[in-house]
C-alpha cells in the first residue's frame, strides 16, 4: 500500500486538509473509489476504511494482479467532517456541485477541479454516495444517463439493481456525471446510511466493490456471488406521496414486495395520533426507496415503487 | 439611525379582509386604494394578498408563498413581478418591496399597470438568517427551479412560483449576493436572452450589468427557468445578505420606477434612465472580468474599493497572519478597471474571492 497526498488545502489558524489516498498495484490506473464528498457521509467514510483495510490482506497475499492498480481516496471534506457540516461552510457549497471543478477559481472549485485531475485517468470510477433526503434504498449501483454510461458494466457488482438516471440541470456539476464526461465507466453505490454506521450495509457495499475488483481482473479474492441485475430506469419507478404533514408510521420497509392498494405507511397527527392519511401501493410492484424521517411534509416522496418487481 | 425615506410621509395601507380559503390557498378581499378626483373620491387601485403555493409541515404550520398585487381597478396596461427571498438571508429585497409599495400606496393613481409582490419564498430560511431552505439536508431553492407538480415540497413550491408568474411582461428577481461578499447594483441577465434583453434593462439604471452565462446551476435558478418559459426575467443583485443600507435600497427602488414608468406601467415621478446602454458597464464575456483570489489563508484585510476605479497593480487589500504578526499576501488589481465585487468576511483560504473588476476595454 502507497499512501499519498492528493492535494493540500492550506488552512490559517486549523490544520491544512489533506485529501489522502491509498494506493493498491502498479500499472494501468484501473479503478478509483471516492467516499465522502460531503461532511456527514460517515458511512461512506466508513466503507473506504474497511476497503483500504481490506485491500492491504489481500495485497500481502499478492492477491493485486500484476499491471493493474486501485486507489480508493475515503473523504475528501475532512475539515468539514471535523467541524460537523455537511457542506464546505466558507462559501456555503456542496463540492459534490461543483464539479468539473477550476484549479484556479474559488476553494471549492479548486478542491472539485484537483481530484477529478486526478481521478479521470482511472478506466473504472466507484462514489460512494448519500442520498438529500433521509431514507433507504434497495440496494443498487446508480449512473447518469450522459450517452457514455455503461450499465451492463454496472451489473457486475452483483447488486440487485443497475438504475439509470435522466440528469437534471443540477446533475451536470455533480462527480458521477464529470467523470463520465471524462471516460471513466462512473458509477454511484448508495452504502445505506449517512450520517451513521450501518454495519449491514457497510458489509454489503464492501462485498459489492470486491466482486466489481475481480470481476474486472483488478484483485483476485474469494468472494460470494451477487445477486443477477436488472437495468431500470426512471421511468420504471412510482412515487407515493404524502398529501398531508405530521408524524410517518410506516408499515411496509425498503424491499418489500407489496399489492396495488396495500397499506404501507400511516401519516399521524403528531400531537393527537389521529390519522390524517394512509398511504398506499399505487400498483403491485417492489418498494424500491423508503423515506425514514420521523416528519413528513405536505407533498413529500415517502416511497418509491418499482413497478411489477 | 437613519428613518426609512418617506415611512412617515406616506398615508398607512389599508388592512385586508379574508374573504376565501381554499386547500391553504387563501385570497383576501381587495382594499381599495382611494384618490380624488375634482368631482368625488373614487376606487382607482385594487391591492390583493394571495397565497400562491403552500404545504403542510409536520407540526400545526404551512410553508406559504404570498403574493401582494396592486392593480387599477380598471385596464391593466401590463404585469410586472417582483420577487425575493429564494435565499432566506437576503435582507435587502425586503425593503426595496416595502418601498416600492410605499411608493406606489402614496400615488394610487400613477399606477397603470399590475405590480405584484412576492417578497419572501423562503420563510424558514428567513427566521434562521440561513440562505438555504432549512429542512433534513439544506437545498437551495434557487437551484430547483422550475420544480415540478409531483415532486419534493421545494419543487412543488417552485413549479407553483413559475405558474403564478406565466404570462407576467417582466419579473425582477432581487438578491443580496451570495456568503461573504458584497456587490454593486448589478442587473445580471441570461446569456441566451442578451440581445432582447440588454436594451430593456437600462432603465433599471444599475451601476453594472452583467451578461450571465447559462450554466447548469443558472438554468435550475428562478431567472433561468422563466427564461425558458419564454418569460422576460433579470436578477438584481444589490449589496451583500443580512444587511438593509437604505441608500441602496433607495437606488434600487428608482430604478425601478424608471423602468415602470418605460413601460407604462408608472406614470408618476421617476428618474431619467442612461441615455444609452453604453453608459452603463457591462460585463459580456469571462473575458471582461478580473477574478482576483488570494493565494495564502488567513485574515484579508481590504481596502475599500468597491465601486471605484483601480489602476492595474493597485492594492486591494492584505492577508495578514495574527499569529506570527507577519503580512502574507498583499492582493493587487490585475488590471485596470472597476471593482463591482468584494469579498467581506476575512477568514480566507487559498482561492478566496476578494474581488471581481469589471476590465476596461482598449
Amino acid at each position: 500500500m502507497k499512501k499519498d497526498i492528493l492535494f493540500t488545502l492550506p488552512s490559517y489558524f486549523r490544520d491544512d486538509m489533506n485529501i489522502m489516498a491509498y494506493r493498491f498495484g502498479k500499472g494501468e490506473k484501473t479503478c478509483a473509489v471516492v467516499g465522502a464528498l460531503r461532511g456527514d457521509e460517515v458511512q461512506q467514510l466508513y466503507v473506504c476504511a474497511r476497503l483500504v483495510s481490506f485491500l492491504r490482506e489481500v495485497e500481502k497475499e499478492d492477491g493485486v494482479q500484476p499491471g493493474k492498480s486501485v486507489m480508493i481516496v475515503p473523504t475528501v471534506i475532512g475539515a468539514s467532517m471535523n467541524e460537523g457540516s455537511r457542506l464546505w461552510e466558507p462559501e456555503n457549497m456542496d463540492i459534490n456541485r461543483r464539479f468539473p471543478g477550476d484549479v484556479t477559481g474559488s476553494t471549492t472549485e479548486r478542491i472539485a477541479g484537483a481530484l477529478l485531475d486526478r481521478l479521470k485517468n482511472y478506466r473504472y470510477g466507484v462514489q460512494l454516495t448519500s442520498f438529500y433526503q433521509p431514507g433507504s434504498f434497495v440496494p443498487h449501483v446508480r449512473m447518469m444517463d450522459t450517452g457514455r454510461q455503461n450499465p451492463d458494466l454496472g451489473c457486475e457488482f452483483g447488486l440487485p439493481y443497475v438504475y439509470v438516471r435522466t440528469p437534471r440541470s443540477y446533475d451536470q456539476t455533480t462527480l458521477n456525471y464529470n467523470w463520465q464526461l471524462c471516460g471513466t465507466q462512473a458509477y454511484s453505490l448508495y452504502a445505506g446510511k449517512t450520517r451513521e454506521i450501518d454495519e449491514a450495509a457497510a458489509d454489503q457495499t464492501l462485498r459489492a466493490i470486491v466482486r466489481f475488483l475481480n470481476s474486472r481482473g483488478v484483485i483476485r479474492s474469494e468472494t460470494a456471488p451477487g445477486h443477477p441485475s436488472t437495468i431500470i430506469t426512471n421511468a420504471d419507478m412510482i412515487s407515493v406521496s404524502a398529501t398531508s404533514a405530521g408524524l410517518l408510521r410506516r408499515i411496509k420497509f425498503a424491499g418489500a414486495h407489496v399489492r396495488r392498494g396495500e397499506q404501507l405507511a400511516f401519516i399521524i397527527n403528531p400531537c393527537d395520533g389521529s390519522v390524517r392519511e394512509v398511504l398506499k401501493a399505487p400498483v403491485t410492484g417492489m418498494l424500491f426507496f423508503m423515506q425514514d424521517g420521523p416528519f413528513i411534509t405536505e407533498h413529500s416522496p415517502v416511497f418509491q415503487v418499482l413497478a411489477g418487481a | 439611525m437613519a428613518s426609512i425615506p418617506g415611512a412617515t410621509a406616506y398615508p398607512a395601507i389599508p388592512p385586508l379582509d379574508k374573504i376565501g380559503n381554499h386547500r391553504g390557498l387563501s385570497v383576501h378581499a381587495a382594499a381599495p386604494l382611494k384618490g380624488f378626483t375634482p368631482e368625488k373620491e373614487r376606487v382607482i387601485l385594487l391591492k390583493t394578498l394571495t397565497t400562491v403555493a403552500s404545504v403542510a409541515l409536520p407540526i400545526e404550520e404551512r410553508w406559504s408563498i404570498k403574493r401582494c398585487r396592486y392593480a387599477p381597478d380598471g385596464e391593466s396596461v401590463g404585469r410586472v413581478c417582483i420577487a425575493t427571498g429564494t435565499h432566506g438571508d437576503e435582507m435587502m429585497g425586503q425593503l426595496i418591496v416595502y418601498l416600492v409599495q410605499q411608493r406606489i400606496a402614496a400615488h394610487p393613481d400613477a399606477l397603470r399597470g399590475t405590480v405584484d409582490f412576492y417578497p419572501m419564498l423562503n420563510p424558514l430560511g428567513l427566521d434562521i438568517g440561513e440562505r438555504m431552505v432549512p429542512s433534513g439536508t439544506r437545498l437551495d431553492m434557487n437551484r430547483a427551479f422550475p420544480g415540478s407538480p409531483d415532486g419534493t415540497p421545494l419543487e412543488y413550491m417552485c413549479y407553483q412560483v413559475i405558474q403564478d408568474m406565466r404570462g407576467a411582461d417582466f419579473v425582477l428577481d432581487l438578491h443580496a449576493s451570495a456568503r461573504n461578499k458584497s456587490e454593486l447594483y448589478e442587473v445580471r441577465v441570461s446569456a441566451k436572452e442578451a440581445d432582447r434583453l440588454l436594451p430593456r434593462v437600462r432603465a433599471l439604471c444599475p451601476q453594472l450589468i452583467w451578461v450571465y452565462p447559462d450554466k447548469g446551476s443558472f438554468s435550475a435558478s428562478l431567472t433561468g427557468a422563466l427564461a425558458a418559459e419564454g418569460v422576460d426575467a433579470v436578477i438584481l443583485e444589490a449589496d451583500e445578505r443580512r444587511r438593509l443600507p437604505q441608500e441602496i435600497a433607495a437606488a434600487v427602488v428608482d430604478g425601478i420606477f424608471c423602468k415602470l414608468k418605460e413601460m407604462g406601467i408608472w406614470t408618476g415621478d421617476a428618474i431619467d434612465a442612461p441615455a444609452a446602454s453604453a453608459d452603463i458597464p457591462t460585463v459580456y464575456t469571462r473575458e471582461d472580468v478580473c477574478r482576483v483570489a488570494c493565494e495564502f489563508p488567513g485574515v484579508y484585510v481590504p481596502e475599500d474599493r468597491i465601486g471605484t476605479r483601480v489602476e492595474e497593480g493597485q492594492v486591494l487589500g492584505t492577508v495578514i497572519d495574527a499569529l506570527e504578526g507577519a503580512a502574507r499576501e498583499t492582493v493587487k488589481a490585475p488590471c485596470a478597471g472597476l471593482v463591482f465585487s468584494q469579498r467581506s468576511y476575512s477568514s480566507v483560504y487559498p482561492g478566496t474571492l476578494i474581488a471581481r473588476i469589471r476590465k476596461e476595454r482598449a
